[in-house]
C-alpha cells in the first residue's frame, strides 16, 4: 500500500522565519507514528500543512490528495485533535454527539456514548462547566468514535491525569487502531507513547533528524552501562550522549553510524540495553536550546 | 443537505440568547406593561367609573358614555384599523433584530478563531462554504422568522388587551376584528416581505462577515471604522477637488448610499426610507399592508438593490475564501 502521507521538499515560512525547511518523509498505512521534537521545532506546522489548515511550499500528499486544494474530500477520511483541545463553551455533551453524528458519516454514536459513560461527563453538561480534563475527555470520546483512516493527535492528553492518559492510549491501541488506520501522535510525554509507537520521526529546527521504525531504532541504538575501568575505551568510540546514573556512566551509541561499533563490541564495555525514546530524544536534541 | 441542517441547529444552540430570548423578553415586557395597565384600570374601576372624564372630539364626556359617542361607523373603522395594523404594535421587537443580527455577523467568523474552537469544527467534514452559508441563512432567514413569530404573538396579546379595554368602555371590537381577513393575513404579509429584506440586507451581512472572517482582532473597529474613515477621506478629496478645479466626485451621494448599504442593511424596512411619495399614506383605517407588500417587491426593480446584492455575494465569497486559511487568532 502506498504512503498515507508523503512529503517532498515540504517548506513553510512565516515571514522570514522558516518553520519547516524542505523536509521529505513517508508515512505508510497501518502505522502509529510519533512525531517528536522540542517546542517550536515545526511539529504542529507539519501537521497543519498535512491537514490543509495552512498553505505551504513543496509537495505533500495525504492519501493521494493535496490538502491545499482537496481538503473537503480529505476530511471525509481524516480526523484530528489540535494541540490545545478546545471545544466551544456553549456546547452540551449531548448536542456535541448529535452534531458529530449528523455531519460525520463515519461516526459511531454508541462507541462515543460508551467512552463518555466511563467519565464524569453528563449529557446535559456544557463545556463551560467542565474542567480542562473533562473537555479533553469529551473531545477524545468524539474523535475516537470516528472511524477515520488517518487520525492526527497533537498533544492529545494535555491536561489529563495519568490514569486517564494510560487508559486513553490503551483504548487507542486496542479499540481503535487496526492495520487500515494510521495514527500520528505528537506529545511531550514520550514515555507514555513509546510502547504503542511503530515509527519515530524526530524533528528539529524544521528538519527531520531521525525517521525510523521502532525495530530499526532498537537495532541501531545501544545504551551501555560502562564499567569504570573501561571509560576511556568507551569514550574513544564516540558515544552520542553520556550521562551519569547513580555514579555509573551510561553512554548511548549509534551502531549504524559510519565507522560505528557493533553490539558485540559494546557489550564488552558493560551491560547493554535498548535506550528509551526519551533518552534517545534528549541525546538527539542536545544543544537545541543552547 | 443533512450537514446544513446540523449547522443551522448548531447556530441555534449557540445563539438562542440573541435570536430567541432577546425578542421574547422585549415582547414579554411589552405585553406585561400593556396587560398591567389594562388590568390595573379594570381592577381599580377606572375603566367604567364616573369619576374620570375623557375628551372625545373636543367635548368632555363621561367615561360611561364612550359607547354612546362611538358610532357604529366609528367602531367599524376602529376594528379595521386594529385588524390592519395591530402587527405594528410589535415594531419595538423589530428594533431588536438588527442589533442582534449586526453583532452576530461580526462575531460569526471571528469568535471561533479567537477561542480556537475553529480547529474542532475544521476537524469535521464540513466545508468552509457550508459553514459561512449556514451563518448567513441563520441571520437572514431564521432570525427574521423568529422575530416575526414573536412580534405577531406579542401584537396579538396586546390587541387582545386592547379589545378587553375597549369592551369595558362598552365598545366590542372582537367580532369585527376577527372577521376581518387582514387580521389573519398580517403575519403573512410580513413573511412576504422577507425575501425583499434578505436582498436589501445581503450587502451589510456580506460586509460584516467579510470583516469577521478577515480581522485578527477588533472586528467592530474595522467593520465600522473603515467605512467611516473612507467617508471622511472622500469628503476631503471632494473638498480639495472643489477648491482646485471645481470638480466633484459626488462624495455625499457615495457616502449616503454605500455607507447605508453596508452598515444599515440589517434594519428591517430600509427600502421604505427612500420611497418618497410612492408609499401609501395612512388613512383613518391604517396603512394598507398589501400595498406595502407590493411596494416592497417593486423595489426589486431598483438597480441599486442588485448592485448591493452583487457586492454582498462577492463579499460572502471573500469571507469563505478567507476562512479557508485563517485557522486562529
Amino acid at each position: 500500500m502506498s504512503a498515507v502521507i508523503s512529503a517532498r521538499g515540504l517548506t513553510k515560512r512565516y515571514g522570514k522565519q522558516t518553520a519547516i525547511d524542505g523536509i521529505d518523509f513517508d508515512i505508510p498505512a497501518g502505522r502509529i507514528v510519533g512525531l517528536i521534537g522540542p517546542n517550536g521545532s515545526g511539529k504542529t506546522t507539519t501537521l497543519k500543512a498535512a491537514l490543509g489548515l495552512i498553505p505551504f511550499e513543496g509537495e505533500l500528499t495525504v492519501m493521494g490528495l493535496d490538502p491545499r486544494t482537496q481538503r473537503d474530500a480529505l476530511m471525509q477520511d481524516v480526523c484530528f485533535i489540535a494541540d490545545v483541545a478546545i471545544l466551544p463553551r456553549w456546547l452540551r455533551v449531548m448536542d456535541a454527539i448529535d452534531f458529530v453524528a449528523g455531519v460525520h458519516p463515519r461516526f459511531d454514536r454508541t462507541r462515543a456514548e460508551r467512552y463518555i459513560a466511563n467519565t464524569r461527563l453528563r449529557p446535559t453538561m456544557k463545556v463551560k462547566e467542565m474542567s480542562k480534563g473533562m473537555i479533553v475527555q469529551l473531545h477524545l470520546a468524539l474523535v475516537m468514535a470516528i472511524d477515520a483512516k488517518l487520525l492526527v493527535l497533537d498533544e492529545p492528553t494535555l491536561g489529563l491525569d495519568i490514569i486517564y492518559r494510560k487508559q486513553f492510549y490503551q483504548n487507542l491501541l486496542e479499540d481503535y487502531f487496526d492495520e487500515n488506520k494510521t495514527i500520528i501522535i505528537t506529545t511531550h510525554q514520550v514515555e507514555e507513547v513509546e510502547h504503542i509507537l511503530t515509527d519515530l520521526l524526530f524533528i528539529r529546527d524544521g528538519k527531520i533528524v531521525l525517521a525510523a521504525s521502532m525495530d530499526e531504532v532498537g537495532e541501531r541504538y545501544v545504551e551501555v552501562m560502562v564499567a569504570a575501568d573501561k571509560l576511556n575505551a568507551a569514550n574513544a568510540l564516540q558515544p552520542l550522549d553520556q550521562r551519569t546514573v547513580f555514579g555509573k556512566n551510561v553512554m548511548l551509541f549509534d551502531s549504524a553510524r559510519a565507522g560505528g561499533v557493533s553490539r558485540a563490541q559494546l557489550s564488552a564495555l558493560g551491560e547493554t540495553r535498548n535506550p528509551s525514546v526519551a533518552d534517545l530524544f534528549v541525546a538527539t536534541m542536545k544543544g537545541t536550546y543552547a | 443537505m443533512n450537514t446544513m441542517k446540523w449547522l443551522l441547529r448548531r447556530e441555534f444552540w449557540e445563539h438562542k440568547g440573541g435570536f430567541v430570548w432577546a425578542p421574547l423578553i422585549a415582547a414579554i415586557i411589552m405585553v406585561v406593561l400593556v396587560g398591567g395597565v389594562v388590568g390595573y384600570g379594570i381592577a381599580s374601576g377606572k375603566m367604567h367609573g364616573d369619576s374620570i372624564t375623557i375628551q372625545v372630539n373636543g367635548e368632555e364626556v363621561h367615561n360611561t358614555s364612550v359607547a354612546k359617542v362611538v358610532t357604529p361607523e366609528k367602531r367599524a373603522d376602529m376594528a379595521r384599523l386594529a385588524a390592519n395594523n395591530y402587527i405594528a404594535v410589535g415594531a419595538p421587537i423589530f428594533v431588536v433584530l438588527p442589533v442582534v443580527a449586526f453583532f452576530y455577523c461580526l462575531a460569526a467568523l471571528y469568535d471561533d478563531r479567537r477561542d480556537r474552537s475553529i480547529l474542532f469544527w475544521k476537524s469535521l467534514p464540513i466545508s468552509d462554504a457550508d459553514t459561512v452559508l449556514s451563518k448567513l441563512v441563520t441571520v437572514l432567514v431564521i432570525a427574521p422568522l423568529i422575530t416575526i413569530g414573536v412580534a405577531t404573538a406579542a401584537a396579538l396579546a396586546i390587541l387582545f388587551f386592547g379589545g378587553i379595554a375597549a369592551s369595558y368602555h362598552g365598545v366590542s371590537l372582537f367580532g369585527a376584528v376577527l372577521t376581518n381577513i387582514n387580521f389573519y393575513l398580517a403575519p403573512l404579509y410580513l413573511v412576504g416581505m422577507l425575501p425583499v429584506y434578505i436582498l436589501w440586507a445581503l450587502p451589510t451581512a456580506g460586509w460584516l462577515m467579510l470583516v469577521s472572517s478577515w480581522a485578527k482582532s477588533k472586528v467592530i473597529l474595522w467593520a465600522v471604522g473603515v467605512p467611516l474613515i473612507a467617508a471622511v477621506l472622500l469628503k476631503w478629496l471632494d473638498f480639495l477637488l472643489g477648491m482646485t478645479s471645481g470638480l466633484t466626485i459626488n462624495s455625499g451621494w457615495i457616502i449616503h448610499h454605500v455607507l447605508e448599504t453596508i452598515l444599515l442593511g440589517l434594519v428591517p424596512g430600509t427600502w421604505f426610507m427612500n420611497a418618497g411619495g410612492e408609499l401609501p399614506m395612512p388613512t383613518h383605517t391604517g396603512v394598507d399592508m398589501l400595498t406595502m407588500l407590493g411596494y416592497s417587491w417593486s423595489t426589486l426593480a431598483k438597480p441599486a438593490l442588485w448592485t448591493g446584492v452583487l457586492a454582498g455575494v462577492a463579499m460572502i465569497l471573500g469571507a469563505i475564501r478567507l476562512r479557508r486559511w485563517r485557522d486562529e487568532g
